[in-house]
């Protein structure tokens, strides 16, 4: 008998030695408990809490339990913790159990959670997956309860930011709507009002436009030795605004070998290749022109509204908006802008609250209020952005400049709208070698032209397959 | 499953033989087996549960999804027999993978070399060698995410140390994380350096493992010290110079992490893409878990003819023993 005991013993033992990993890990998990800063821990911690919560108030109606997923940095998620909190205020039968997963990790986490089964009630769903998800069935169809709910009045938000939310079977744009805009990115420009100053260049106003041209003389004045005029221009904004686009209106041709396309792109590289009013490809690696602006290095920068925050922090010279150049050619301007939604996952088993809980947190004012005055984003909802937002006795003066892109000359993003994103990798795997003046655009988009169409073609047919 | 009949075999020859000698015998002894029978199915239990669980049952569901069109997001999936081997064939995107993880091998004759010389320095009883061991070691076990930072740092084209230095010589230093080729390089060098300490470790304890007798025998002889090298030395450590030779080339051919922290989407035209990092691509970025498991299963066959040749290679040159 005590051989036997011993044996047992032992086995067990030799189980530990070998689980030992996984002990180790768990160890760590629990002393970080305490430093609230760390992802893992806030979801380790969170998870007590609700746990605890759920197992204080068994005594009333019966409570039901939300599962949110989100990824973000700390200020996002003390801010949603508190919305949180909020929520189970105002609800109280609802206690939810809020995970953080870091941001590199999440749609990983997530597919994985989809395949085995145990996806959150709601949780963040990033533009590019809005229609994987949708036309697989894992995201729940928000129409009915859009229109039937009293949290929020849906014609003051962003008719831009609510619309990419909406898959037909086919595209994007309008049909059923599966997400809320959590929060809404303007791509603007900013520029360094001292350089500019210095350098003698008026700004462009609303009244007198700048084209390219514009955009390129100004830059050229605005370089001198350490500091350069621009960093590379938004790529969407010169080819779209120029009457182009990388695929056709179908979505199932690609159309970057069209002459108006190759002379945005041409125009894009030639900032850097031919005027040198751009940094070099190993300056941008060394130093991002992020970065370089932020050092007062830099003339102007495409940048969006989720940067207000460093803006505010670090520059310490005059900056502000301006709308995005037009181009010569058509007059028009474009830009794209971007969004996280929020969804909710049709097996949820409490859909009515999963639903309220998003609505919730996407339009609550108090966040909304948090999230502009911490410069994260600029408000999702209309009076707001256009009433106290406008009004902040804060940089940018030009609140318009991020304002105008929601409102009108906003889009989103090609890559954004097909099936899946593998010929977007394609197409920019090699456009360092045109922004270096090593090629030319229209040799570049001819060599890549094949196999960027066969790769949207699987896209295509992935995307077909599930109808 | 050998290892688990082995003792019920054993139990029966030794009943048989036990038969001769009287009933009281063959119970006592046949409960006593017993009881041996079932501690050694419990000491077996935890390496045969791991080895069902983490390896036996993962392989046979990969041979099974990489035949089907599995999508993490779909439910159902469909058999499309050896479609995805012909697909990833044809995949050019492949191809330079398996390119770029051949070019991955580089780094294992410098560190094992290198690695060789700093056991030797270490052999020899000279003062403080044992601060030098920890910090051979060091970079061994530090964490792979906080030396990439390093790193980035260091081979930063503008204000990285490196190019700093080569800038005092005159050298103009080249683009370390925008350019592929250098990329690869700097991993390369990278890879190198971490594991230059492990490497020198595994020499030194082989090193120690040589009978001091053969030097003596030898120096009698009349042989000098560089002959004593070459004929017992490196003879005497051929095995676990071929242990080394194994692991590291199929660990270099596993080469992952440091492409995704060093690169977006495998760098400028794929160009340091490795095979793993390809079939993570598609499973987890791209949701194609058929045709990943495929992918996995093809460069799993890869790996395992080229440890087989090494077996084959190494009744060549590798000391067994008397």
């Amino acid at each position: 008998m005590k051989k036997e005991i011993a044996t047992l013993l032992i086995t067990a033992m030799g189980a530990l030695a070998l689980t030992g990993c996984g002990n180790k890990t768990d160890d760590n998990v629990q002393t970080n408990t305490q430093n609230t800063e760390a992802d893992d821990a806030q979801t380790q911690s969170q998870k007590t809490e609700s746990n605890e919560a759920g197992n204080d108030d068994t005594s009333g109606e019966e409570k039901v339990e939300l599962t949110f997923m989100g990824w973000g940095n700390d200020s996002e998620v003390a801010t949603f913790r508190a919305m949180i909190d909020a929520y189970e205020e105002k609800y109280p039968n609802v206690s939810v159990d809020y995970v953080v997963v870091a941001n590199s990790d999440y749609d990983t986490k997530m597919q994985n959670m989809i395949a085995a089964g145990e996806q959150p009630d709601a949780f963040y769903c990033g533009i590019d997956y809005v229609m994987k998800y949708a036309a697989t069935g894992n995201l729940y169809d928000l129409s009915s309860y859009v229109e039937n709910n009293d949290l929020f009045d849906v014609d003051n938000v962003w008719e831009n930011a609510i619309n990419i939310y909406r898959y037909n079977g086919t595209g994007l744009g309008d049909g059923p709507l599966y997400a809320l805009p959590k929060d809404v990115s303007a791509f603007s420009v900013v520029y360094n009002k001292d350089l500019f100053d210095a350098a003698g260049v008026t700004p462009p106003s609303e009244d007198d436009p700048w084209d390219w041209n514009d955009y390129l003389e100004a830059a050229q004045k605005l370089t001198d030795g350490e500091v350069y005029g621009t960093s590379m221009y938004s790529m969407e904004s010169a080819v779209w605004s120029n009457g182009a686009d990388w695929l056709d209106a179908s979505l199932t041709q690609v159309a970057f070998t069209d002459p108006k396309f190759v002379e945005a792109f041409q125009f894009v590289a030639d900032l850097r290749s031919k005027y040198h009013v751009a940094p070099s490809s190993s300056e941008e690696t060394s130093l991002s022109s992020y970065d370089r602006f932020m050092q007062g290095r830099l003339g102007m920068m495409g940048v969006g509204s989720w940067a207000t925050a460093d803006l505010w922090n670090q520059c310490q010279f005059e900056w502000d908006l301006m709308d995005w150049p037009v181009s010569p050619n058509t007059g028009e301007k474009a830009v794209w802008f971007g969004s996280a939604g929020l969804a909710v996952s049709p097996e949820s088993e409490h859909l009515e609250e999963a639903c309220n809980l998003i609505a919730f947190l996407a339009f609550n004012e108090d966040a909304q209020r948090t999230s502009y005055t911490t410069g994260m984003s600029v408000p999702t909802l209309k009076d707001m952005a256009y009433g106290e937002y406008a009004e902040m006795d804060k940089a940018p003066v030009n609140k318009k400049g991020f304002l105008n892109v929601l409102e009108d000359y906003g889009r989103l993003a090609t890559q954004s709208r097909t099936f899946n994103q593998e010929w977007w990798s394609e197409f920019n795997s090699g456009v360092e070698a045109v922004f270096n003046g090593e090629m030319s655009a229209q040799e570049y988009c001819d060599s890549v032209a094949d196999s960027v169409q066969a790769l949207l073609d699987k896209s295509v047919e992935q995307q077909k397959a599930l109808n | 499953m050998l290892a688990l009949w082995h003792p019920d075999d054993m139990c029966l020859r030794k009943k048989a033989a036990g038969y001769e000698k009287g009933m009281v015998i063959i119970m006592a002894k046949n409960s006593l087996k017993r009881k041996e029978r079932r501690a050694g199915l419990l000491f077996v239990m935890p390496a045969m549960v791991q080895f069902v669980c983490f390896f036996l049952l993962p392989l046979c569901l990969c041979i099974f999804a990489s035949m089907t069109d599995w999508n993490v997001l779909v439910k159902n999936k469909n058999f499309i027999g050896l479609q995805n081997v012909v697909e990833l064939f044809r995949d050019s995107k492949f191809w330079i993978a398996v390119r770029n993880t051949v070019y991955m091998l580089l780094p294992i004759p410098f560190y094992m070399v290198l690695g060789l010389l700093f056991a030797l320095a270490c052999h020899k009883e000279i003062k403080g060698n044992k601060v030098f061991r920890v910090l051979y070691y060091l970079p061994y076990v530090s964490s792979i995410v906080a030396l990439v930072l390093l790193w980035k740092w260091l081979f930063n084209s503008e204000f990285g140390l490196i190019n700093q230095a080569l800038g005092l010589f005159g050298i103009e230093g080249p683009n370390w994380l925008g350019d592929p080729v250098w990329t690869k390089r700097m991993i390369v060098i990278m890879i190198a350096w971490k594991m230059i300490g492990i490497t020198s470790i595994y020499f030194l304890a082989a090193l120690k493992n040589v009978p001091p007798v053969y030097y003596e025998a030898a120096t009698i002889d009349g042989a000098g010290s560089v002959t004593q090298f070459f004929k017992i030395t490196v003879p005497m450590i051929t095995p676990i110079i071929f242990y080394l030779l194994c692991v590291n080339i199929i660990g270099s051919l596993q080469t992952f992490i440091e492409v995704d922290l060093f690169t977006t989407d495998g760098g400028r035209n794929y160009g340091v893409a490795t095979v793993i990092y390809y079939i993570w691509q598609k499973a987890f970025n791209y949701s194609q878990m058929g045709y990943a498991c495929a992918a996995a299963l093809v460069f799993g066959v890869m790996i395992l003819l080229v440890t087989l040749l090494q077996f084959k290679l190494s009744d060549k040159w590798v000391y067994e023993g008397e």
